[in-house]
């Protein structure tokens, strides 16, 4: 009987702990929605406005790409709690436009510029020109203030040194279809956000056919589509894997870390398409429960301090004239870049997921 | 004698159901149906466009990948499950108490945290023994890939043949010497009493074994994305990273869960009428076979298959963690993430899954109360139904509370309650077993008793039934937390930004290659999850 009656004083005491445990970590949010009402127009006349309390995040960016700025903002606003979601572009736009009707994040992060082009056509987003944001190039500031990019990336071919030497690294993305390479390239699969705006890049510059014919030579080249580019680096890295086809810094990131590899920066010959790039960017979501944060945060994400952050830590290009790249890091303006038409790549974009099942790229 | 007339007439009156009962194991149905009606009304409501696309490129493709793994690994556990059984419950090996121990405890260990340790293990070239290979004959040797179809049976078989082997090590112990004694007596063979009269005594055991092992891997997303093999579930997640359009997910689940229904269904056919009786009376355990010279070989089965499913992952997860806590920078990042701390996302892991225990039990009571004290067809039919979430992958059910909440209850949406309710229906039909198999053992003349003296059918509840069968309702709990613990694809989806539990902490840092990161979180998540099972194996008569 006294073993009973432990036991359900342990059922009690776990209830309790429980009870505890629950509404602690649920009144959050009612609390900053409360506050939330009254602060928006305050926020926007006077900046000096003391910025505190929850900051929710929705990054496409992973989140090692994204937590040390956070951390930095965290150390300049101490008042202010960053929470963080990090997924797949696309998984967290189809949440964001789930919650229209009661908006959870502050700020969306993507890792290219056609996802926000989209949500912003689909009114996900309120119209903020974080302070500075006149010095950026025009073409990184959305139609009406929806969103601003916060760096640059390119698609780049890097591949194993020991495995391939620099004269036999292929120069063209196309490059990529040779039955020379067959089972020996990495990419990453169709949820990776950098990859299907690749695909929308080509889909516009060469249009359905050629890209169509293109993945298929690399679906016919038995390229392993992997869950991400760390994963696509790091097998490159050791010699899992001859050729991946990344972004820039992935390149520089596997570097650091001591393997041998090298990068081509491909498509740069006479009537080649050029190089592919494109830009990560942030808005703040529609109905945000604390604007106040949200728009210190977009400041801090364009500022010197947080382009210099993206630059040192992670290899990108920042779009703040005047930050320095990374050192290690070849700038943009040696390559001839591909022509891309972002508004029209966002329009279009619905077409390339049909692309992507279409074919059943992995 | 009118309190005596009284009490007659109150007696009578409970053997009638009580609406109050009925009310309440009703409500706990509907809570339970909600999300598998929303499903299907998305699924059959879903744009023509959206089914004719499907049916042209993915689904068929997916049902085939998806059966093909549910077989493999199905017939896979059951192999391995029973023979491990028969070893240590049949033979006279050495060892065989401590190998029952380990032969149940992969049970704590995710299969996607098995298939992290394997691939980081055996990858071609990447991997640490084709690198070791490499480094000690100088050139690379082809090892295996875990890659793929193999690779994904592989791992889910090492990881899912417990359950086969519990059930079947338990049918084993309770089988009657007399019935392949028998058997012998009529000139069968030791191989053919195994055939024809051991492995059908064993049929039940098995099938529920089987059943646990396919809906598994029905529901399985980890393992299957980290080995890039594309089942439902995993193309249900790559449908919410592409397009801007849940239809097409809702389809797909609609589709998986009709795949479920059919495998629970099938499974009751199959155990069909078929009853195995024993006379308790004189029941005496069958003898041990002698090993003889099999003794190595079936000493090196058993070591092979516990180092694969066990001592390798453990053993690699504790020199990563070893690693992780030298290394000062993965130190600080294991600790912190931003503002949470490794505290929090353990207690995160706690409290859900706790609270989720204590609901799913909680809620169980009235469907088992209803189910074992009042058995008819509306009861059998409101515990079947509740049952229907073992055939609900995880993914389904975060998609239909995605989809639900959000409109119904905007104030519940992006909370942590979110997921635990995603727990509390995932794995209600354990805990509605438990509860009923508790219930079943308790003789209804206590509670008959105790109303005849004069207690309310409520007081009788608490303070004659519930303290009876506490033991009981743990179990179901313990394995409501269990389960709970592990589960990663609602989780993944449901969460509240800032909400992570030890499992997507795993998840997330072994997704970007971080394996070193991961370790010490997986190492607790498997620590945390063998105290509920090693609680609940104890109550196994194998392990007593």
């Amino acid at each position: 009987m006294i073993r009973k009656r432990v036991f359900f004083a342990l059922l009690v005491a776990a209830m309790l702990l429980s009870a505890c445990g629950a509404p602690a970590a649920t009144q959050v949010p009612a609390v900053t929605e409360a506050a939330s009402a009254t602060e928006p127009s305050l926020a926007t006349e006077a900046p000096v406005v003391e910025v505190s309390g929850n900051l929710v995040v929705y990054s496409g960016r992973s989140e090692p790409l994204i937590q040390p700025l956070m951390d930095a903002f965290k150390a300049k606003y101490p008042n202010v709690e960053v929470l963080l979601k990090a997924g797949k572009n696309s998984e967290l736009a189809n949440a964001l436009l789930e919650e229209k009707t009661n908006p959870q994040a502050d700020i969306f992060i993507t890792t290219e510029l056609f996802t926000v082009q989209s949500l912003a056509q689909q009114g996900v987003f309120q119209s903020y020109l974080p302070v500075g944001a006149e010095n950026l190039p025009a073409e990184f500031i959305g139609p009406g203030n929806a969103w601003i990019g916060l760096t640059r990336r390119a698609r780049v071919i890097m591949y194993n040194t020991e495995l391939v030497s620099p004269g036999e690294a292929p120069t063209s993305i196309f490059d990529l279809t040779d039955p020379k390479w067959k089972g020996r390239i990495a990419a990453a699969g169709s949820t990776n956000g950098s990859m299907q705006a690749q695909i929308a890049v080509m889909r516009q510059l060469l249009g359905e056919p050629a890209t169509e014919e293109w993945l298929n030579g690399l679906l016919a080249n038995e390229a392993a589509f992997l869950g991400g580019h760390t994963d696509v680096r790091k097998a490159v890295g050791a010699g899992e894997f001859q050729i991946g086809l990344v972004n820039h810094y992935y390149y520089y990131l596997q570097q650091a870390e001591g393997s041998k590899v090298g990068i081509v920066f491909p498509d740069q010959g006479e009537g080649q398409i050029g190089l592919i790039t494109n830009a990560t960017a942030a808005g703040i979501v529609n109905g945000a429960p604390n604007p106040a944060a949200a728009q210190a945060f977009m400041d801090f994400l364009i500022s010197a301090e947080g382009q210099k952050l993206f630059t040192e830590l992670n290899y990108e290009y920042p779009l703040l004239p005047g930050v320095e790249i990374h050192s290690e890091v070849q700038p943009l303006s040696d390559f001839r870049l591909a022509d891309v038409n972002v508004a029209q790549s966002a329009l279009e974009f619905d077409a390339t997921f049909d692309l992507i099942e279409r074919i059943g790229l992995p | 004698m009118r309190t005596g007339a009284r009490a007659f007439h109150r007696l009578n009156q409970q053997n009638s159901i009580s609406p109050r009962l009925t009310i309440a194991a009703g409500l706990v149905a509907l809570f339970v149906a909600i999300p598998l009606g929303y499903i299907f009304f998305r699924a059959v409501t879903g744009e023509p466009e959206v089914w004719q696309r499907l049916l042209q490129t993915r689904i068929w493709t997916l049902l085939g990948n998806t059966l093909l793994l549910v077989a493999a690994v199905t017939s896979g556990a059951l192999v391995t499950g029973v023979s491990m059984a028969w070893i240590t419950e049949r033979t006279d090996l050495p060892g065989r108490g401590i190998f029952r121990w380990m032969l149940a405890l992969p049970l704590a260990i995710p299969a996607y945290i098995g298939g992290i340790l394997h691939l980081t293990l055996l990858r071609s070239r990447g991997g640490l023994i084709p690198q070791l290979l490499e480094s000690l004959f100088g050139q690379p040797i082809p090892t295996p890939s875990p890659l793929g179809f193999w690779g994904a049976a592989f791992i889910l078989t090492i990881f899912t043949y417990p359950y086969v082997y519990l059930l079947s090590a338990a049918a084993f112990r309770s089988l009657h010497a007399s019935l392949e004694e028998a058997a012998r007596t009529f000139g069968r063979t030791p191989w053919q009493t195994l055939w024809r009269v051991t492995l059908p005594a064993l049929r039940p055991g098995l099938i529920a074994g089987a059943l646990l092992v396919a809906l598994d891997i029905l529901a399985e997303y980890g393992t299957v994305a980290l080995l890039r093999y594309e089942t439902f579930s995993s193309a249900i997640f790559v449908q919410l990273s592409g397009r801007y359009d849940r239809s097409a997910a809702s389809v797909l689940s609609g589709v998986l869960v009709t795949l479920a229904i059919v495998i629970l269904w099938g499974e009751l056919r199959l155990q069909g009428q078929a009853r195995f009786t024993q006379m308790e009376s004189n029941w005496r355990p069958a003898p041990r076979h002698g090993l003889g010279k099999w003794k190595l070989p079936a000493f090196l089965l058993i070591l092979g298959v516990i180092s694969a499913s066990l001592l390798v992952p453990v053993s690699v997860l504790a020199a990563w963690s070893i690693g992780a806590f030298l290394d000062p920078k993965t130190l600080a990042s294991v600790f912190r993430t931003g503002s949470q701390g490794f505290g929090s996302f353990a207690w995160n892991s706690l409290w859900s899954s706790g609270l989720a225990a204590i609901l799913a039990v909680t809620l169980s009571l009235p469907v088992a109360l209803l189910s074992v004290r009042y058995p008819n067809r509306f009861s059998r039919f409101i515990s079947r139904f509740c049952q229907v979430g073992y055939a609900i992958p995880g993914v389904v059910i975060a998609l239909s509370l995605v989809l639900l909440v959000n409109r119904l209850l905007p104030f519940l949406y992006a909370t942590p309650l979110v997921v635990v309710i995603a727990y509390v229906l995932r794995h209600m039909p354990q805990a509605v077993r438990a509860s009923e198999s508790a219930l079943g053992q308790l003789s209804p003349s206590l509670e008959e008793a105790a109303r005849t003296l004069g207690r309310t059918s409520l007081q009788t509840l608490f303070q004659i039934t519930l303290p009876l069968v506490l033991p009981g309702l743990l179990a179901g709990g313990a394995l409501v937390f269990l389960t709970s613990l592990k589960e990663l694809p609602a989780t993944l989806l449901l969460r509240p930004a800032g909400f992570d539990t030890l499992a997507v902490r795993v998840w997330v840092w072994a997704e970007d290659g971080f394996y070193m990161q991961a370790a010490p979180a997986a190492l607790l998540l498997v620590l945390v999850s063998a105290i509920p099972l090693s609680f609940l194996l104890r109550r196994e008569q194998v392990f007593k």
